[in-house]
């Protein structure tokens, strides 16, 4: 059976690259390729995660997996995300 | 702004291992005059002597076509002041001098002053036009041989074209390819050949292609130093610069009325007024992950804009880059780049900034880079019209 890929966005907005985003764009080096493979990676602009900064406690860059928006992404933190969407 | 444009622009080569040259070009703008001077100076042999006299010789020429004094007097003294070689014992250098000047762009008439150059070829679009110089001889006293200087005065409209270059350029290719090398019919039909596939090339693609064909028929190791400028007269290619959300969210449709009007190419700078502009023309913006580099987020592409970049750190890394002059060529394929090679590429650059504080940058985390966007406007059109003379524009919305 042929499994949904998981839909990743990553944060490209000012905030978010120069805050570690941009080690995560590299994500075609550290991702293992079978990881890769299950993902639809895409940039975006600016997610809002910064505005709601204060009510949520969750700091540049986001990340959005399956719609669901994550803050302080390193990428390490990218790869365990990835892998526990993955087994969902 | 202007509806014709008075385009100047050149390319050069140096001969072969030489790290200066011994052709010179100047130009420069006095708006407020309406007055454009361009000076071409070719000096005897080559390397640093051969700078000094066409140094020398070119900005005497300047200076002097500034001047009311005579063109007679004015080519003499140049002649009398330039140093003597040691070795061919003679004081040598040719020159061609345009000057160009329009009391309206309705009349643009150019003074243009001949000593020994190859001949200055015009073209009205793909139409080869003469025109009828004055031989003036000079007799001078020191004179080592005749010295005749050709004057003439030509008027330039819309597709008009001059195109002037050192012998360099006449004799590239001399025993190699050609037998007495490219010579000016040569030139002439190799330019005829370019513009009609390229009616509106700009003065500096038609200078670097002009140099770059000479060099090859060289044979990729130029035996003279190759020089080329063009004039010419044509309407304005339009850019407009597009940043930061309008202070009101009432002025977002005039903006996107703005730029869905807008005759010309059209870059949107900055995450959030791209989404306001994709919203107002029903299109979506994708963030093109091809083009990025360390210093630089991705561009996006956005149907209806030329391009759509992110906004504070390209706008700070163009305006150095502009600062520097850094040719587009050097840079990375990121997005500075698309977005230098989009302002080389135009005459006049409008800019439309929003004033709208963005409170994603309010955090100390964040570099001091990411400045005050007027102020980096600032610097781009300061930068834009300094090293590159080009007409700007600027409005707050």
């Amino acid at each position: 059976m042929k499994r949904e890929k998981i839909q990743v966005r990553i944060c490209v907005g000012t905030a978010c690259f120069v805050q570690g985003g941009a080690d995560l764009l590299l994500y075609g080096d550290f991702l293992n390729p079978d990881m890769l493979g299950e993902c639809e990676i895409e940039g975006t602009s600016c997610l809002g995660g910064c505005k709601q900064a204060e009510s949520t406690g969750l700091k540049a860059p986001f990340v959005e997996i399956n719609g669901k928006i994550y803050g302080s992404v390193t990428q390490e933190r990218f790869i365990q995300l990835l892998g526990e969407a993955m087994h969902a | 702004m202007n509806d014709i444009f008075i385009d100047v622009d050149f390319a050069q080569i140096y001969k072969n291992g030489q790290k200066i040259g011994g052709d010179v070009f100047l130009q420069s703008r006095n708006p407020l005059g309406n007055q454009i001077v361009c000076t071409l100076s070719d000096g005897l042999g080559s390397g640093v002597k051969a700078n000094v006299l066409a140094t020398l010789t070119a900005h005497m020429a300047h200076k002097l076509s500034f001047s009311p004094m005579n063109l007679v007097r004015s080519a003499k003294i140049i002649m009398d002041t330039l140093p003597v070689c040691k070795e061919r014992k003679i004081s040598y250098s040719t020159f061609t001098i345009a000057d160009v000047r329009y009391p309206s762009f309705e009349d643009i008439e150019v003074q243009l002053i001949e000593y020994d150059n190859p001949p200055v070829l015009r073209f009205n679009g793909i139409q080869p036009v003469e025109w009828e110089r004055n031989r003036i001889e000079l007799d001078r006293e020191g004179a080592f041989k005749e010295e005749v200087v050709f004057q003439s005065q030509v008027r330039l409209s819309v597709g008009d074209r001059l195109v002037m270059f050192t012998d360099g350029v006449t004799q590239s290719g001399m025993g190699i390819s050609l037998p007495l090398g490219w010579r000016g019919g040569g030139v002439r039909q190799f330019i005829l050949d370019t513009v009609a596939v390229q009616p509106t090339i700009s003065s500096h693609d038609l200078s670097q292609a002009i140099v770059r064909k000479a060099y090859s028929l060289d044979g990729l190791a130029s035996r003279d130093d190759i020089t080329c400028a063009v004039v010419s007269v044509r309407r304005p290619r339009r850019t407009l610069v597009v940043t930061g959300p309008p202070f009101t969210e009432e002025g977002d449709e005039a903006l996107g009325e703005r730029v869905k009007t807008f005759e010309g190419r059209k870059i949107v700078s900055g995450g959030t007024t791209a989404l306001i502009v994709a919203r107002l023309f029903g299109k979506k913006v994708k963030v093109d992950l091809s083009s990025w580099s360390p210093e630089v987020p991705p561009s996006s592409t956005l149907e209806g804009v030329d391009l759509v970049t992110e906004g504070m750190l390209t706008l700070s890394k163009v305006a150095s880059v502009l600062e520097k002059k850094t040719p587009s060529s050097a840079l990375p394929n990121d997005a500075v780049r698309k977005f230098l090679t989009i302002l080389m590429e135009s005459d006049q650059v409008s800019f439309i900034v929003g004033t709208k504080i963005n409170e994603a940058h309010q955090d100390p985390n964040i570099p001091v880079e990411i400045g005050i966007r007027r102020t980096i406007v600032g610097r781009i059109r300061n930068a834009l019209e300094k090293n590159y003379l080009k007409d700007t524009s600027l409005e707050y919305v």
